[in-house]
């Protein structure tokens, strides 16, 4: 049977690796496995949407020949692609409105804000913004080690779409990698949210991740920053990894209640 | 020769070197049958050297690296020589920012660059 997975799995072989084409077919969800021709005319469109940003992401040397291809083994050739384009373009432009975040909820018993390299950047955390003009909020379950992969390139993918550097947006997926694997390992089960802001200087990218696991008692979260803790995955520097790659960098945790880290991405714009 | 799995990493052999190209998302299990896996050809095949491919890995974090490292401690337990090559430039920027440490394995710009210098120690 020709779905999606299977037509432009065989489009992508050799252009980008196994490991995102997966990832990328999870993101379509249900739609990846769907037989060509049931799939109708919005799906298509937003197939080709989503294959040309990961096209441009992952192969950006052959992007136009696959991007191409992809179309036309989705039958989109003509116009229906470049209206995708145009309406992605239209999206960021319409994002370009200053948004400002609530002020902070109270932090935990224990409360750790670091500023970071940007001088403006008062860590304090942001309120869930909800649906405030110019940016766009995500969340992402995170239940197994599978979400993993998923957080990391809906993160990655969010980045580049904000015009955050490549470098940068590969940041971004490292951060949000070593987020989720602590709330899989740790937690068991949370979400990360991802909180695009666009204004006439920066762009810039938060993330929280949240869970109600365990949470971590003072001395350990201490001592994980000092670098002398070691967890029993070795995971103990994936915290001060992350801290270390943001501009902006807090968390709130305390046992029985959860945790929640929250690390903001700076670019110019 | 392949290691089976779930999901599977070839290890292929090159002259007295093993060669992975890291093409899944790797998780506890798999880099324990991997590392097993290479164990036992390196002992079995005289093995001088193994390469580890990450060119096609878009993200390498902290837990990733860990696995990778304790590959090469238990490789050069063993008496052979670990290499990672193919590390992608904003990977390996990234790796820097975190300040993570890859002691036990040795890092070549590709495989040939790998293989030559395995070469020389033989």
């Amino acid at each position: 049977m020709r779905t999606v997975e299977s037509e432009i799995g065989a489009i992508l072989q050799g252009a980008i690796s196994e490991i995102t084409q997966r990832s990328i077919f999870r993101r379509l969800g249900g739609v990846a496995r769907t037989p060509l021709q049931h799939l109708s005319a919005h799906d298509r469109q937003a197939v080709q949407a989503e294959l040309e940003s990961s096209v441009r992401l992952f192969a950006p040397a052959r992007s136009a020949e696959l991007i191409a291809s992809c179309a036309r083994a989705l039958a989109l050739l003509g116009a229906p692609a470049a209206a995708a384009g145009a309406a992605g373009a239209a999206g960021l432009a319409g994002a370009a409105v200053a948004a400002g975040a609530a002020g902070g909820p109270a932090g935990g018993v224990f409360r750790r804000a670091v500023a970071g390299a940007f001088p403006g950047g008062a860590a304090g955390g942001s309120a869930f913004p909800g649906a405030a003009a110019g940016g766009s909020d995500k969340r992402i379950a995170v239940t197994s080690e599978k979400d993993i992969a998923a957080a990391r390139l809906e993160a990655w993918s969010e980045a580049v779409r904000i015009g955050l550097s490549k470098f940068t947006s590969v940041k971004v997926a490292t951060a949000v990698s070593e987020l989720a694997r602590n709330i899989v390992f740790y937690a068991g089960q949370g979400s990360i949210e991802l909180h695009a802001r666009l204004d006439a200087h920066e762009t810039r990218l938060e993330i929280v991740a949240a869970d109600q696991g365990a949470g971590i008692a003072a001395e350990t979260l201490e001592s994980i920053f000092a670098g002398t803790f070691r967890s029993e995955r070795g995971m103990g520097k994936g915290l001060v990894a992350v801290r270390r790659l943001v501009d902006e960098f807090q968390i709130d945790t305390r046992p029985g209640r959860g945790t929640r880290v929250s690390c903001v991405f700076r670019g110019a714009r | 020769m392949k290691l089976r799995g779930e999901q599977e990493l070839p290890i292929i052999q090159i002259r007295s070197c093993l060669l992975v190209s890291i093409q899944a998302e790797l998780h506890d299990r798999l880099a324990l049958e991997l590392q097993t896996a290479l164990m036992e050809r390196v002992r079995a095949l005289g093995i001088q050297g193994v390469i580890l491919d990450v060119s096609s890995v878009e993200v390498i974090d902290s837990y990733i690296t860990r696995i990778l490292n304790d590959i090469g401690k238990s490789v050069r337990f063993m008496g052979a020589d670990c290499y990672m090559v193919g590390i992608r430039p904003a990977v390996a920027m990234t790796l820097v920012e975190m300040g993570v440490e890859l002691d036990a394995v040795s890092t070549a710009l590709n495989l040939d660059a790998a293989l030559e210098k395995l070469e020389l120690l033989s």
